[in-house]
Formats: C-alpha cells, sequence, structure tokens
C-alpha cells in the first residue's frame, strides 16, 4: 500500500498549458523476483562440502587412532623382548666374566698341563741377540702354584669350568728329548719406525 | 507451539547444567579419578657405578636379581596350557610349589610352610633373590599366584682378588666397606620415577609417559690396581704365609715415577661374593688401617735424611759395637759380633743398629722428625681410604720429639717404636726411588659418568723434593749392597736386574708395653737400581718357621720379577757401582 500522496495539479498558478489531472500512479513496484532458485542451490552444496569434511576429518582422526593404539601394542611387545634379550644378555655377562676371572683361567691352563715360566728371556730384535739363558718351564721351578682355596672366587662354586684334562704325557712311549733352543728361520722382523 | 519450544528449551537447559557440571564444577576431581586408575606408577632404577681396575677389567658390577613372592589367598588350582596344544590342563597348588621347588632348589615343604603360614594375606616373600636364569625358569612355570620384584644385587667378578680395595655392600645394598665405601657417592645411582596411563590389558597408552624424576646411574671408579699382578701377589703372598706358618701378610707394589699404587695385597683377604667365609678381623684393608713397627727397612728412611742432611754419606765409618749404650738407652744388633768397622753402606748392608744409632747423633732430634714429616710419616696418605690409619711418629702422644725418651729416640732410627701403614713405607721408598721426589699417593683415577666427565680425578702433582736427587741415588746404591752381598742375596736375585731391597725384623709389642716373642718380617726395595721404575714392600706377621726377613724375601722376589716382566722393564745395562761396606 503505498502511501504517498498524489499531489493534484492546481489551476491556479499554473502553466498555460494545464495539464489535466493524471490517474494515481503507483511509485513502487514490488522487485522483479528473477533468480531464486540460483541463489538456494550454493547453500546445500556448502552444507554438504562442511559435513563431508567432517566426517572425513573424523574418519582420519578414527584411523589414526587405530594406528597408534596398534602401535602401542607392538611397542609392548618389543619392549617385552627388549627385556628378555636384556636378561638373557645380562645371565651370559655374568657367566662369561666369573669365567674370566684370574682363577678360573689358571685352573684352566693347569689342567691343560700348562706351566708359568718364571725365567724371563729377551730378545733383541734389532740385532736377534737373547739376552739371559732359556730354560724349559718346569713345575718345580714355576713361581706360584695356584691354589684355589687360598685367592678363591665363589663365583666359580661348586666346581669351575674346567678344559678337559691332557692325557699324562709321561705313559707315553719315551720319545728323543726335543732340542729346547729353537732356531729363528728367515729374516727377522725390524720394527716399523717412521 | 510456544509449548514446544518451552519443553525444548528445557531439555536443552538440562543438558546445559550437566555439561558445565561436568566439564568445569567436577573436572579436577573426575580427571584425578580416571587418572588414578589407568596410570601405573614405575620406579626406574639408577644403576650402581662400576669399580675397575688400570686395564677397565670389572672388579664390581651391579646386576639384576628377582625377589620371589606370592599371593596366599590365591593360591589355588589353575590352568595352564598343555604342552602338545591340546587344551588346558588342570593344576593343583601342590604340584606347582613341586616344579617351583625343583626350579628354585629348595624343598616343597619350606615353599609350602610359606604359602600357607597366612592364607588370608595378600604377600609371602618365597625367596629374596635369584639370578636371571632361575627367573626366566620359574616365569616359564607360569604359576598366576606368583609376583616378582626386580632389585639390584652387586656381583665381584674376581672375587677375592683386590677384594681388600674394593670392599662390599650389605644385603640391602648399602656400601660397608673398601672403594664401595670410600666412593660411594660416586657410585651411587639414584632412582627415578615414571608415571604411565595405561589400557585395560596393561599396554601403554603411547605418548602418556611422564617422567616425574630421571633415574641417574651411578658414576664408574678406575683404581690404578693391576688386577692380574694383584692375583699374582696375592697367591705369592697366601703360599709364603701359610709355608712359613706367619699369621697374615701385606705386599704394596707403587710405580716409582707416579706414586700409583699398582698391588696392595694382603693376606687373608675377603671374597666380598662370600663375606662370612672370612674372619671379621680381615675384612678390611689392613695395607690402609694397620699400623706396625717396620723395624729396619726404616734404616733407609733414616740413612736418607742423614746423607740429605749432609751428616753422613755412604763411606761414613762408624766402629759399630754388639751392644750401644747412650744415655738411658741400649741398644743391641740382631746378632752377636765384636766391634765391627763399617761404613754407612756396611750399616744398612748387615742391618746394624748400633751403626745406625750411632750416626745418628750426627742429626738433631728435630732434624730427624722433620724428614719424617716430609716424607708424610705420622699422617695419612692422599688416598683417603675408608679406615685409613695414619701411624703414629711420636707414640705416647707428646708433644714433641724432644720429649721423647732416649730409648725410644734410638729405637726410631731402626723403626721400632713408631708405628706406619704398608701403604706408607711403600710410599717413602717410592720416594727415595724417584731421585727424592715423592709423589702422592693414588688408588683411584677418578669417577667417570655416563656422559663422558671425569669428576674427583687427584689434582695433577709434580710431586714434593723431600730428599735431593743424590741423597736418593746413594741410598739406592747403598741398598744394592744388600741384594748382591747381604745374608739374603741369593734369594733377591733377579737376572737381568739390579736390586735393591732392605731387609727388616721388627719386634711386635706383646700388648701391654712390651716386646713379646713375635716378629714382623719385612722386605722392601726397587728395580732396576740404575733408574728405579717399581717399589715393592713385603710384609710378613708372626712367621714361624722362619723369622728374618729370610721369610719374605722369597714372596719380594717373585712379586719384583713379575711386575718387571709385566711392565717389559729393560734389564740394566750399566753394572753396580758395589760401595764399599767396610774402611
Amino acid at each position: 500500500m503505498t502511501n504517498l500522496a498524489t499531489v493534484p495539479v492546481s489551476r491556479l498558478g499554473s502553466p498555460a498549458s494545464a495539464p489535466a489531472i493524471e490517474p494515481r500512479r503507483r511509485w513502487l513496484k514490488p522487485a522483479p523476483d528473477s533468480m531464486p532458485r540460483q541463489r538456494r542451490r550454493p547453500r546445500i552444496v556448502y552444507a554438504a562440502v562442511a559435513i563431508g569434511g567432517i566426517a572425513i576429518i573424523a574418519l582420519a582422526q578414527l584411523l589414526l587412532t587405530i594406528g597408534l593404539s596398534d602401535g602401542a601394542y607392538q611397542v609392548s611387545a618389543q619392549q617385552s623382548k627388549l627385556k628378555d634379550l636384556s636378561r638373557t644378555n645380562q645371565a651370559l655377562s655374568e657367566q662369561l666374566t666369573a669365567l674370566s676371572s684370574p682363577q678360573n683361567l689358571v685352573q684352566n691352563a693347569q689342567t691343560l698341563g700348562m706351566v708359568a715360566n718364571g725365567n724371563t728371556v729377551y730378545l733383541r730384535l734389532s740385532d736377534g741377540a737373547v739376552l739371559g739363558s732359556p730354560t724349559p718351564a718346569s713345575a718345580a721351578n714355576a713361581p706360584i702354584a695356584a691354589d684355589q682355596a687360598l685367592v678363591p672366587n665363589s663365583l666359580l662354586q661348586p666346581d669351575p669350568v674346567v678344559a678337559a684334562p691332557v692325557p699324562d704325557v709321561s705313559s707315553a712311549p719315551p720319545t728323543a728329548a726335543p732340542d729346547p733352543s729353537v732356531p729363528w728361520q728367515g729374516a727377522l722382523p725390524s720394527p716399523q719406525t717412521h | 507451539m510456544t509449548i514446544a519450544v518451552l519443553i525444548i528449551v528445557a531439555v536443552v537447559s538440562v543438558f546445559c547444567v550437566r555439561l558445565v557440571d561436568i566439564q568445569i564444577v567436577q573436572a579436577d576431581s573426575l580427571n584425578a579419578t580416571s587418572l588414578a586408575s589407568r596410570s601405573d606408577s614405575t620406579v626406574t632404577l639408577g644403576t650402581r657405578g662400576d669399580i675397575v681396575d688400570a686395564n677397565g677389567v670389572v672388579l664390581a658390577t651391579s646386576i639384576l636379581r628377582y625377589a620371589i613372592e606370592a599371593d596366599p589367598s590365591a593360591v589355588a588350582e589353575f590352568d595352564r596350557p598343555a604342552a602338545d596344544g591340546s587344551g588346558d590342563v588342570k593344576v593343583s597348588a601342590d604340584q606347582a610349589i613341586g616344579e617351583l621347588a625343583s626350579v628354585m632348589g629348595l624343598d616343597p615343604a619350606v615353599i609350602t610352610a610359606i604359602v600357607t603360614a597366612d592364607p588370608t594375606s595378600r604377600y609371602a616373600q618365597i625367596s629374596k633373590s635369584v639370578d636371571v636364569s632361575t627367573y626366566n625358569a620359574i616365569r616359564a612355570l607360569d604359576i598366576p599366584w606368583l609376583y616378582y620384584k626386580a632389585d639390584q644385587s652387586r656381583t665381584y667378578p674376581d672375587g677375592s682378588v683386590a677384594g681388600n680395595l674394593v670392599g662390599f655392600v650389605g644385603a640391602d645394598g648399602t656400601a660397608l666397606a673398601g672403594t664401595e665405601l670410600t666412593q660411594n657417592a660416586c657410585l651411587a645411582g639414584s632412582d627415578g620415577s615414571e608415571v604411565t596411563e595405561t589400557g585395560e590389558d596393561g599396554v601403554a597408552i603411547p605418548g602418556s609417559t611422564v617422567t616425574l624424576k630421571k633415574a641417574v646411574d651411578g658414576g664408574k671408579v678406575q683404581l690404578t690396581i693391576n688386577s692380574d699382578l694383584q692375583y699374582f701377589a696375592q697367591e705369592a703372598l697366601a703360599q709364603r704365609v701359610t709355608e712359613v706358618g706367619a699369621e697374615s701378610g701385606t705386599v704394596v707394589v707403587t710405580e716409582a715415577k707416579t706414586g700409583k699404587i699398582l698391588t696392595a695385597a694382603e693376606y687373608p683377604t675377603v671374597d666380598p661374593n662370600n663375606i662370612d667365609a672370612t674372619d671379621p678381623a680381615y675384612r678390611g684393608a689392613k695395607v690402609f688401617s694397620d699400623p706396625f713397627e717396620p723395624g729396619s727397612t726404616f734404616k733407609s728412611i733414616t740413612a736418607a735424611s742423614l746423607i740429605d742432611a749432609g751428616a753422613a754419606t755412604p763411606a761414613s765409618q762408624v766402629l759399630a759395637p754388639y751392644e750401644y749404650k747412650s744415655g738411658d738407652a741400649v741398644i743391641h744388633d740382631s746378632f752377636y759380633h765384636p766391634d765391627m768397622r763399617w761404613t754407612l753402606t756396611g750399616v744398612i748392608e748387615q742391618s746394624s743398629n748400633t751403626g745406625i744409632s750411632m750416626l745418628s747423633n750426627n742429626m738433631s732430634v728435630d732434624q730427624r722428625w722433620d724428614y719424617m714429616n716430609k716424607f708424610h710419616l705420622g699422617k695419612p696418605t692422599e688416598v683417603g681410604f675408608v679406615g685409613e690409619d695414619s701411624g703414629d711418629i711420636l707414640p705416647g702422644g707428646v708433644s714433641g720429639p724432644t720429649q721423647l725418651d732416649d730409648q725410644t729416640v734410638y729405637n726410631t732410627t731402626f723403626g721400632q717404636g713408631l708405628t706406619v701403614t704398608a701403604v706408607q713405607m711403600a710410599s717413602a721408598y717410592q720416594a727415595i726411588a724417584n731421585n727424592g721426589v715423592r709423589m702422592p699417593v693414588q688408588l683411584f683415577e677418578g669417577c667417570r659418568h655416563d656422559d663422558g666427565t671425569v669428576t674427583d680425578a687427584p689434582a695433577p702433582s709434580t710431586g714434593e723434593q723431600v730428599i735431593s736427587p743424590q741423597a736418593a741415588q746413594d741410598t739406592v746404591h747403598m741398598m744394592e749392597s744388600v741384594a748382591t752381598t747381604g745374608y739374603a742375596a741369593d734369594a733377591l736375585k733377579i737376572p737381568g736386574y739390579r736390586v735393591s731391597a732392605k731387609t727388616g725384623t721388627a719386634e711386635m709389642s706383646n700388648g701391654s708395653g712390651a716386646y713379646g716373642g713375635a716378629y714382623l718380617t719385612s722386605m722392601a726395595g726397587m728395580a732396576p737400581s740404575d733408574d728405579p721404575q717399581y717399589v715393592v714392600s713385603v710384609t710378613i706377621r708372626k712367621p714361624v718357621t722362619i723369622t728374618s726377613g729370610l721369610a719374605a724375601a722369597p714372596v719380594f722376589q717373585k712379586v719384583l720379577s713379575q711386575v718387571l716382566k709385566t711392565y717389559r722393564v729393560q734389564p740394566s745395562t750399566v753394572p753396580a757401582p758395589n760401595l764399599p761396606t767396610t774402611y
């Protein structure tokens, strides 16, 4: 409804050509609704994209969480494996260090028939001179006899790991006594110095 | 329409109120409850540091042990998967106990007693510590009512080798003796704690571990000891001590140029793995803690002081009687002889008490004590070992040497009437061997931490000139006569090397102010005499079959030979000077 008052043209003071009274005009017309449908379409697309995006993000997060949890189980399994291996490592290291102790080495050496030689002889490399008189080691001249009771190692109890004893040589048929001096073959190695 | 709106608004507002209540009002308490139910706090152990020798050989290390605990209220029959995979097998409690007993090497009745003592209890300890292989075997049994707790324990791979120096820890892990105690601040680790959130099945939720406190591992202590040489010295000493029926003995080997202790052996020695096997009196390090009257080995120190003060030379002459009296003092030699025309060299070679007493008159009492202080006697060495004794050069608690009676004043010239420790004697001989420069005694190289930093390393020192180089060399040459022409010469010969040594036979106090019939024999010296590298000092306490320095001589010779061999010392090329012993 228009409120505009129509202004009738007055007879007095009017220009020569007095126009006739025009019929009431409607100045306002409703705007032509030319494109309603085209404007509605973006609203659905945007909504679909937004909801689709949310769904994808949720899905991705779900997949990541599943992967992470699966990884947690793998980590746990690996850690428990690592613990087991560390324990095995430790048990073996303990055995190794006990076997490397001097008491065990000397015990094994003696069982193999080895005798320490207290006689020190030097070989001078510059001219091949032998300083001292080489003598074969004999049990009588050994500097010490390894007596387990005197310097004990309770880690080797009850029995230290001992190599198979060497069969008694004295029962074998006597052979010619070997020449104690071993002649050097070839050229002496000379020290590489700069 | 308005009613629907109102209903919707009402429902939504109820939800809003509930939301605010949960998310804001009760948030903290709900979070705490949830965290408490899924978080798992664990203690991360800080490992105690290792003790190693000069070459890195491990002398003490930490290992894991497990405590086996049971839940008595849960001891019952359980199911176990059959070995051939054909379903579950029912295992009764007794059968499980039997299997457990056979794995642990215990009597099943013992385990049954522990487990049935209080059937309502949730905790009973079956074993305080089992080793790793036993633990694995027990776990393989898959008994559901057993619980395991990991704990650190200490092991000493070399047993009693250097046991006196390394020390030991108690059952609860506290250090009780030796390096374990002396260097505890370095060795001790500190436990950490961390909190992890876990799922229902115990698997940790990734990224949820919070370290409340980081575990710190202990540092590694390196000793200057050579463990192979220590083993050799311990064996040689132990064999000789048992051979002569003695009570105990010590061997100390130091490097002349640096003052580092390469061997500090004693017999008996504790095996830190098995402390109870040794008498409590011998569980420490007597090389540091047991002072004794050194006897004639002290004469070298007196002679060195005399020469440095200009009061005598190796050729100084003295007409030495068997008995010498001066003031209230009466001094005898150890063997009867007519008046002998000896030089200072001869006095040293023959170990004449009267000779050295008479020559000491050329020095004032204060001067002699000055030298003793310079040799660092009467005070503890720089090592700072736990229980270390300082020795006593002013017996009776007197404030100065001038207050000592005449007898004590003369007795100290030949090493009676004052006390020293084995390490102090070795250190004094080290000064004589090193051209008069005394190096601080060193046993510890320092504390090496996990990140590579080294703390507590002894400050590098150029040493202290105690006597002049000439006085030191003269003393070494005089002592050489003991090894070439003295009564123990045959026992001291090391082919290819010039050896200097001094014998000693000290009378031991009977504990009530007088000397009893027991002796402390000793031998101290260095080699090679042309440029001494190593000092060896041996003592044997209360020998029965041989009561002279000959008791200690074989140990001295064997240990010194082994030292020279180990460190590839070149044989001597310059012949001995053979200073005159008589005039």
